[in-house]
């Protein structure tokens, strides 16, 4: 009875808040309807090619118009990847062998090893190419994960330095910050840039975007190798 | 001016970066880095404050787009008098912990005080950002190092509780999301005063809604009931130290961001009624429940809701007044609930269960530490001359003021009843006899330290509640001021 009614509920409020939503109409271009209102979104389209000299806005959203936002996403992955490694931390001492059923057969392993550096270099195209193209660093780094993820299902033995890890990590997130505080004193506002802008569609263009896009695409490889590497493999490196 | 706002966001991330590669050359700076942190932070609070109280609220523009296309961090007297307390509290922590972690190895060292730091960082950040969705972010920071300091001892219980707590924080996370989505769609902007100039132009069902998720998902972070079962267990199962760290930063961040959607965003009418409701529903709720408690840790988390629930149905009075003791209990929770978390802990340190019986006679064996969480309790129920006392007064007067003797009358109930179950500890501590041969831990010098300094506060606002009314009266007086804070932020530049 009591389920029943919990479920009544449930339904109750799932159908006014889904039919709220169904009232919005996202997608559509104009989904603000009250004229009098000028959405910030007509300001991005307008100053990512006219001031940043960037062609995907979605980059200069994440990166330069709500970089803050971004340096705290980043810091959640990082935060997150630290949470894991201490409450898997005790079992490290304990836990032996990663636990495999059958070893990979002679395919996969060839396979992953040839498709390793292509994996990689995608990856690092993706991020690199940031503002120019659709990605960035979150999935550059996260395409470069997978990578990682492939070598380690195909070889049992495979390991990834932590400290390595740790490092490259700690680099990205400094060179993300560094820049954010050398914004701060060249033009006075954190993450401001502070470097030419070049002309659209050029690798090298749009500021301090690309330094940060491929900080964050190395910050998040490294992150998610980790995390992927401690679960799967929870003896790891003994510290001390 | 010193420095800037953003300082308080970029300083610790910056390092929170670098503790890993300067911990790799010298272990022992994972300890220390975190506390130089704090402490440049507190100095750069208090400079900060006591230009805000001078020359107007700060404006901090980022990525050189001035408000609403970019983010902005506010600093004024409401907002820069939380984050000092916060930051305050946040190296005070630090230094009780600063031994108490000395016999845990450098990895799990190493985590601890990052996450600490960034627990900080994160309540900071909610309190000082000017953007709704940029406050979701912080909310996220604070959250995920609280599930992991939640989870830290690893034991069966610990991790139930921080289970707990990251699905109860999610599906906040969640809620959050969508009623961020709802004001995006209607009003195009993510700028806090920018969404509150144009708020009366918003579909006034959809503000509804809205606002009931924003509630719902704060309500969660704030402890409110019934959304707090989570609050605790986390307090029980956590470090003692990280139960402190909740109750004097986490929990303040969370009921800023109610009230700063409830008084400057949103101007739904009834929504200081609805404060009140569940302001006193939490406050009677709790209480009832601290009296139940048979572990000193969950009796003290009850009684710190209980608190929230006051702070609540002070700001539901909706006057000039009302802020003001509502900051006053908040200003006093902030500093008497470590105290008594920090105490304590020690009191049963070394009992497995940690029961309100294993204080039995615990005044003889170590009667300073039973002496600081007596000081606590009085304080923290509002006998006079300590702390508590003004901030409860204040309460009353501010209530008496609007009328509202129902909410008086209750609140002298709950408050006899706050008083039974301390009293009854402090009994058990000085008159009872030891049941158990459990020796008494010894606190180490920082942890004295940090508990006479607090306690010397508590002594300190008790005699001389004047010293801080100055400032509280300043900062009640910039929530007021909705349009000042509007025009102070669309109209800001870079400087």
């Amino acid at each position: 009875m009591k389920k029943i009614l919990v479920l009544l509920l449930l339904a109750v409020v799932g159908f006014y808040v889904a039919e709220t939503f169904f009232d919005i109409g996202f997608g559509n271009s104009h989904f603000v309807k009250n004229e009098a209102i000028k959405p910030v979104k007509d300001i991005y389209l307008q100053q990512t090619v006219q001031e940043l000299k960037v062609s995907n806005t979605v980059t200069s959203i994440v990166v330069n118009f709500r970089g803050f936002d971004t340096l705290g996403e980043v810091t959640v992955l990082f935060l997150s990847v630290t949470a894991l490694g201490s409450i898997l931390y005790k079992k490290r001492h304990h836990v032996g062998e990663r636990s495999v059923l059958f070893s990979a057969s002679s395919i996969v392993t060839s396979g992953s090893k040839l498709l390793f550096p292509a994996i990689v270099l995608l990856g690092a195209y993706v991020f690199i190419h940031g503002h120019l193209s659709p990605g960035g660093g979150f999935q550059g780094g996260v395409i470069i994960a997978t990578g990682f993820l492939l070598m380690l299902l195909a070889y049992e033995n495979y390991s990834v330095s932590h400290n390595g890890l740790s490092i490259v990590e700690s680099l990205a997130g400094i060179t993300f910050a560094g820049v954010g505080l050398l914004g701060f004193m060249n033009g006075g506002t954190f993450l401001q840039n502070f470097l030419p802008t070049g002309v659209l569609n050029d690798l090298f263009s749009g500021g301090v975007i690309p330094i940060i896009y491929i900080a964050v695409g190395f910050k998040v490889a490294a992150e998610l190798t980790g995390v992927i590497y401690t679960v799967l493999n929870e003896k790891g490196e003994q510290n001390g | 001016m010193v420095g800037t706002p953003v300082l308080f966001i970029a300083i610790p991330l910056l390092a929170a970066f670098l503790i890993p590669l300067i911990g790799m050359v010298w272990k022992e700076s994972v300890r220390i880095i975190p506390g130089l942190v704090l402490a440049y932070l507190l100095v750069l609070a208090i400079n900060l404050l006591s230009y805000v109280t001078v020359n107007g609220p700060i404006v901090e523009v980022i990525a050189g787009w001035a408000p609403p296309i970019g983010i902005n961090l506010v600093f004024n007297a409401f907002s820069g008098f939380l984050v000092t307390i916060m930051v305050f509290m946040g190296l005070l922590v630090w230094l009780y912990s600063y031994r108490f972690k000395s016999n845990v190895e450098y990895e799990a060292a190493r985590k601890y005080f990052l996450l600490l730091m960034m627990l900080v960082t994160g309540s900071v950040g909610i309190v000082l950002t000017g953007d709704i969705f940029n406050m979701f972010v912080f909310i996220e920071i604070t959250g995920i190092s609280g599930y992991a300091l939640t989870a830290f001892y690893t034991g069966r219980d610990s991790a139930e509780a921080s289970f707990k707590y990251l699905m109860m924080g999610s599906i906040a996370s969640v809620l959050l999301l969508l009623a961020i989505m709802i004001i995006y769609s209607q009003l195009g902007t993510l700028n806090m005063a920018d969404v509150a100039s144009k708020m009366h132009l918003m579909d006034p069902k959809l503000k509804a809604v809205s606002f009931i998720l924003f509630v719902i998902a704060l309500g969660i972070e704030a402890e409110v009931f019934p959304l707090n079962g989570w609050a605790p267990d986390a307090y029980a199962e956590a470090p003692g130290p990280v139960g402190a760290a909740f109750a004097g930063i986490v929990v303040k961040a969370a009921v800023y961001a109610l009230i700063r959607y409830t008084y400057t965003i949103f101007d739904l009418s009834g929504a200081f009624n609805l404060l009140i409701i569940i302001g006193l529903i939490t406050l009677v709720v709790a209480e009832v429940a601290a009296i139940r408690q048979e572990k000193l840790k969950r009796m003290l988390a009850y009684s710190s809701i209980g608190q929230m629930g006051l702070v609540l149905v002070s700001f539901g009075i909706g006057t000039k007044e009302g802020v003001f003791a509502a900051l006053f209990i908040m200003l006093n929770h902030a500093i008497i609930k470590p105290l008594l978390f920090f105490s304590g802990s020690y009191l049963v340190y070394h009992s497995k269960k940690k029961m309100i019986s294993d204080v039995d006679g615990m005044g003889k064996l170590a009667p300073l530490t039973s002496i600081l969480f007596t000081l606590g309790a009085f304080a923290i129920v509002g006998l006079p001359p300590f702390a508590g006392f003004w901030s409860k007064l204040s309460f009353l007067m501010a209530a008496a003021d609007s009328n509202m003797l129902l909410i008086i009358g209750l609140i002298l109930t709950v408050s006899v009843v706050e008083l039974v179950y301390y009293m009854r500890v402090v009994n058990r501590i000085f008159f009872f006899k030891r049941a158990t041969h459990l020796l008494a831990r010894r606190p180490t010098f920082n942890a004295y330290v940090v508990m006479i300094v607090l306690g010397l506060m508590i002594l300190g606002i008790g005699f001389y509640p004047d010293s801080v009314s100055n400032y509280l009266h300043h900062a009640a007086n910039s929530l007021f001021d909705k349009s000042q804070y509007i025009h102070s932020v669309l109209t800001a530049t870079i400087q």
